[in-house]
């Protein structure tokens, strides 16, 4: 019985030593050992038109779909743009939840689809894969078949930077947005408030101070109670980086992070950062800032939003006002000016949906796939994806689409369209934003328009090695520094401390971090 | 004097009983209230929930959020498929349980404390996902009901549990006086044990039921087809929406996050009511006095 | 053991150990055979998978698969140790683990004999049933019930302390309530769950011990302490070695749902620290290290126990 398991035990260890070896030889030398094949394919892929493909070719893509998606095969855009391109694509659609493990498997195991679509892949993700030869490098298809994506590049450097790894490949594209809206937080005022009370809309951080006090101790709401909120935000530290341009500090390269003359500066334990904890303590303890900002959840934030009886919060959009009906008493106003005369916006980088789409080494038609893709980082491709058929779908005005009335009340935007439920590879531009940008928002962005940022460097690419470095930093020094900033913000924490906060955040190696950023940084600039 | 005895101890008794009554009494209403709460919560305005308005009874009374848990038709499907999960791996997890157990259980049986260390180190050690999964993938259940069923056949604390019912209450003479009888083991199990083994096995039923109807991560890693989505798996779906922190320029998403949180609720009650109805039947086995018939006959 | 001797006879007594020890085996075949299946799926779904373990040794990369990533010897072991919050972790997951043990472990037992002794069958029926139901509660709205009851503006709990001239408490952003909280609410919730196997293994004490024990004059008291206890305390101690060997365990989701910067201070604990460094970064290998640490521990943990469980109350694992 002993031999029976015995060899029962090793088979399974062969076999499923024998699935390993399988899945872990081969695959670089994939995409090297048919040349020839690819050849041959090149010359049937029309480097521009329709069709892409002059034999209709069929495509597996691994996708994540929302809740609020409904099948991808049932989508206008895919639909239509099987005809046009002649490429069929088949979608392996994995629910948000779980997709991470499940893709993660999907690498492990080899099971590789043709391409990732909406994958949602981490920079380490994306350098581990492509290292290890499961994603093929696009910067030269990029090149030869990507015009809509190489014009993108061209105008926005940052998108480049925050793509190309430092030995200069590129192994997954991102989602991209060049309206300034979707980049943004606006700054909501209650202006039925300020009116009621005679105020205007405060410009420093002295005045915003005086009008939140005004809101908890003037009873704006008039019901003889003091139960308003004057301010609220995002549940956690949100509130740092918001509020942060007003005392100078920027956030670059997707960290706490100035540029000054090329210079990377990590402002964590700075005086500006401290002066900027010390003013957020002030609102906190005098219960102008929420006091549960750090144990509520998204779902009671948003109730704050549409329940009217908050001061001051910010939000991409006006949708959890609308919903309520209180929009009407909301105005977008302009970040304020801090005690050194800043006066910075935040804003997401261009390239804001790292790992959208990715190429693996299986693809039998890398070229025809990237010209699929590079539709959608077009307005006519991004036009297609996020609004379905003219007419049908959606109607132009001063060449704006618009989703159609009729079609807005069936409520079945979220249902036709990838983009819903974030994260799809397509460009959203000005011209294909009015659903998101409706007039309130416009009006919130244009206050904040002076203030953007020129340039926002997204998170840079590492090389595999330096990521595991900055990994290790980073899981101890940003662990430690949001705990202490929420404490010293909260009060239980006492500003004594700071040194005491200067010097652990040294011994962490703060410095060293500094030097990793710089060093990215410096490449970025040398590219 | 023994009767002083006999009033004292039973005015003892009913002092006894009203402490224990006492005491029952407000664990239930510990308990109950919070349950109430979800009901009612359930039938009210989400932002009302939020704000803390609804405390004990439902205020502004909507069954939207049933209607919507009602209005996916992949709820019914996969009401039908956990069902049937359930049936059949509860029954797959109750015999090889017993068949391990038992053995396991006799203490004339030489190498048991080998078999049991064996047993017990795989609630310690384990591969991890990605070796579970290719081993499930070469065997061919990826996308079938067997990747649910299969590799959990045997839950070790379970058969630890019921190993040692085994072991403690049913008394050591009686198997005994049976092989005497020139009773096999395999009657013995059958006949005698099992018999008298109800209120474990009913036990084992429950945990492993319980277990197949709330489990989702094995369905989330084995299962690609929808058709084949227990009913966890679509009801986290429906309660993703409420998860997404990053509301990403979407369409509409911020009044489904408010749903999502009276949804919360519903979900609960409509995917505990099977199990929950399932506990009197298992109670029913609680009996006392069983091992004493079996003795006497 | 004693009963070894007895069932397999005088005769063999004479001959060898070794012999003895063939036939007892040989004519226990079929008890064996039942063995078999479960013994072989053992073998294959938790033996099998086992050649993972390594990737704690190693730097996994899915591209080139278990076997082929590079060794690195003890290197993620150490990254645990030397993190800055090494004792931290330990000191609260070894923390809220002591304090369930105290608190939560024997509930469910008083639970258990407190049904047991109630008279009304239907009243006893109904306390079991309603106690059964806060286990199906998902922990999500555990959690958002404990924000709600427990809130500072207008919570249940807190308008009682407000109506008894008390200041309200911040229950949920404060370090010193964490653990009081996380585990009473965990009792509330699993108490009655938790007492199903001691009702099971109640109703096996054989009654005539209790006719017994009251024709000799003792109380109610005395009988739970003389006959109920000792019925049930096989089962006790084995789940108290079970619950021994889950110490370094601390289930994630609800401490991760209940956590922010201002109790972290005692609601950080080892699996919500695996799972924010590394499952969410996909960092398999650091997983699998800091896993195996526990486990280590885990196991260490519970020889002990059952050791002396052996010698001191006659029950054990093995």
């Amino acid at each position: 019985m002993k031999r029976n398991w015995g060899t029962l035990l090793l088979s399974t260890l062969v076999v499923s030593g024998m699935t390993l070896t399988a899945c872990s030889s081969g695959t670089p030398s994939d995409d090297k050992g048919d040349p020839s094949d690819t050849a041959n394919n090149t010359k049937s892929v029309s480097a521009e038109g329709f069709p892409i493909v002059e034999e209709p070719i069929k495509l597996e893509m691994f996708t994540r779909i929302a809740p609020t998606n409904g099948p991808f095969k049932d989508m206008p855009v895919f639909q239509d743009y099987e005809k046009m391109s002649n490429i069929q694509v088949e979608f392996t659609e994995a629910p948000t939840d779980g997709f991470n493990e499940k893709k993660n498997l999907l690498f492990a195991s080899n099971e590789l689809p043709d391409a990732l679509y909406r994958s949602g892949l981490t920079p380490l993700e994306a350098t581990r894969y492509g290292a290890g030869g499961q994603l093929i490098p696009l910067e030269d298809l990029i090149e030869s078949h990507a015009p809509n994506l190489k014009l993108l590049m061209d105008t926005y450097p940052e998108i480049r930077s925050a793509i190309t790894t430092p030995e200069g490949h590129i192994y997954a594209i991102p989602g991209i947005v060049t309206v300034n809206a979707a980049r943004t937080d606006k700054r909501w005022m209650n202006q039925t408030w300020l009116k009621k009370l005679n105020l205007k809309e405060p410009e420093t951080t002295e005045e915003l101070y005086e009008v939140l006090k005004a809101f908890r101790d003037q009873d704006p709401n008039g019901n003889g109670k003091q139960d308003e909120l004057p301010m609220t935000a995002r549940n956690g530290l949100s509130i740092v980086p918001i509020m942060g341009g007003s005392f100078g500090l920027d956030f670059q390269l997707g960290y706490n992070i100035n540029l000054e003359n090329d210079k990377v500066d990590i402002w964590m334990g700075s005086e500006r950062n401290k002066e900027l904890l010390m003013y957020l303590n002030k609102l906190y303890t005098e219960k102008l800032l929420d006091n549960e900002l750090f144990t509520h959840k998204e779902a009671q934030y948003l109730a704050k939003q549409g329940s009217g009886n908050t001061g001051f919060f910010f939000d991409q959009t006006n949708n959890p006002m609308l919903d309520t009906k209180v929009a009407d008493q909301y105005i977008g106003i302009s970040p304020v000016e801090g005690p050194h005369g800043d006066r910075l916006q935040l804003a997401a980088p261009v390239p804001r949906d790292f790992g959208a789409f990715a190429i693996t080494s299986v693809n039998k038609h890398p070229e025809a796939t990237m010209r699929w893709v590079d539709y959608f980082y077009g307005d006519e491709g991004s036009t297609l994806l996020r609004f379905g058929r003219l007419n049908e779908h959606y109607e132009l005005r001063d060449g704006i689409p618009y989703y159609t009335d009729a079609f807005l009340a069936t409520g079945n935007q979220s249902k036709l369209t990838p983009y819903a439920g974030g994260g799809a590879p397509h460009l959203i531009s000005e011209k294909v934003a009015s659903y998101i940008n409706p007039p309130q928002v416009q009006e919130a962005q244009k206050k904040l328009d002076p203030y953007m940022p020129e340039i926002r460097y997204a998170a840079p690419m590492f090389d595999e090695q330096t990521a595991q470095q900055i990994n290790v930093l980073r899981n101890d020094i940003d662990k430690y520094y949001e705990e202490q900033s929420t404490k010293f913000i909260a009060g239980t924490l006492s500003f004594d401390k700071w040194e005491e906060f200067q010097a652990t955040l040294k011994k962490m190696n703060i410095d060293e971090l500094q030097k990793l950023y710089q060093e990215a940084y410096d490449n970025i600039k040398n590219q | 004097m023994k009767e002083l005895r006999l009033k004292r101890s039973r005015s003892n008794d009913k002092i006894f009983d009203a402490v224990v009554n006492t005491l029952a009494a407000l664990i239930l209403a510990a308990v109950l209230y919070p349950l109430i709460f979800i009901v009612s919560a359930s039938f009210s305005d989400p932002a009302l929930v939020l704000n803390g308005e609804v405390l004990l009874l439902p205020k502004q009374i909507t069954l939207e959020a049933y209607r919507n848990v009602f209005d996916n038709d992949q709820i019914w499907n996969g009401y039908a498929n956990t069902m049937v999960y359930t049936a059949i791996g509860t029954s797959v997890n109750l015999i090889m349980t017993t068949l391990a157990a038992y053995p396991l259980s006799r203490p004339d049986l030489p190498g048991r404390g080998v078999f049991m260390f064996i047993i017990t180190l795989t609630m310690f050690i384990s591969g991890g996902l990605i070796p579970s999964y290719l081993l499930v993938k070469s065997l061919g259940m990826v996308d079938t009901m067997w990747a649910l069923i299969v590799p959990g056949a045997v839950a070790t604390y379970n058969l630890i549990v019921m190993r040692t019912y085994f072991q403690s209450s049913i008394p050591w003479e009686i198997q005994e006086a049976a092989h005497i009888d020139g009773c096999s083991n395999w009657k013995l199990l059958t006949y005698v044990i099992l018999p008298l083994s109800k209120p474990i096995l009913a036990v084992m039923v429950l945990f492993y039921a319980v277990g197949h109807w709330n489990s989702y991560f094995n369905a989330l890693i084995y299962i690609r087809s929808e058709e084949l989505y227990p009913l966890q798996l679509v009801l986290r779906e429906v309660l993703m929406v409420s998860q997404s922190d990053a509301v990403d320029s979407n369409v509409g998403l911020e009044s489904k996050v408010l749903l999502a949180e009276s949804i919360k609720y519903v979900v609960i009650i409509i995917s505990s009511l099977p199990v929950l109805v399932m506990y009197p039947f298992v109670q029913k086995h609680f009996v006392k006095g069983v091992m004493i018939g079996s003795l006497k006959g | 053991m004693k009963s070894t001797a007895t069932t397999t006879g005088a005769a063999s007594r004479s001959r060898s150990g070794r012999s003895r020890l063939l036939k007892s085996m040989s004519s226990r075949y079929d008890l064996y055979l039942m063995l078999l299946i479960p013994i072989v799926w053992y073998l294959v779904f938790h033996y099998g998978p086992l050649y993972g373990l390594q990737i704690a040794f190693k730097n996994f990369s899915p591209a080139k698969g278990i076997f082929e990533s590079s060794w690195v010897g003890l290197e993620h072991f150490e990254r645990f140790v030397e993190s800055y919050y090494f004792w931290r972790l330990l000191w609260n997951t070894v923390s809220i683990n002591l304090f369930s043990l105290l608190f939560a472990f024997p509930i469910p037992i008083l639970l258990a004999l407190l049904i047991n002794e109630i008279r009304s069958k239907a009243f006893s029926k109904i306390v079991q049933n309603v106690t059964y139901i806060p286990h199906f509660i998902s922990i999500v709205v555990m959690v958002g019930m404990l924000m709600l009851f427990l809130s500072p503006r207008g919570g249940p709990v807190n308008a009682i302390i407000e109506a008894l001239g008390g200041e309200p408490v911040r229950f949920l952003d404060s370090a010193a309530w964490f653990k009081t909280i996380f585990i009473s609410s965990n009792i509330w919730q699993n108490m009655g769950w938790q007492s199903i196997i001691y009702i099971a293994a109640l109703s096996g004490v054989n009654p005539q011990l209790y006719e017994a024990a009251k024709m000799d004059g003792a109380s109610r008291l005395r009988r739970i302490w003389h006959v109920s206890l000792p019925g049930i305390l096989p089962v006790i101690v084995i789940l108290l070695i079970l619950d021994v060997g889950h110490f370094m365990n601390v289930g994630f989701e609800k401490i991760l749902l209940m956590q922010n910067n201002l109790n972290l201070e005692s609601s950080d604990v080892i699996s919500t620290f695996v799972y924010t460094t590394g499952i969410l970064k996909g960092e398999y290998s650091y997983t699998a290290a800091i896993g195996l640490f526990n486990s280590v521990i885990n196991l260490a943990l519970l020889i002990l126990v059952n050791r002396f469980a052996r010698k001191k109350a006659e029950t054990s694992l093995w």
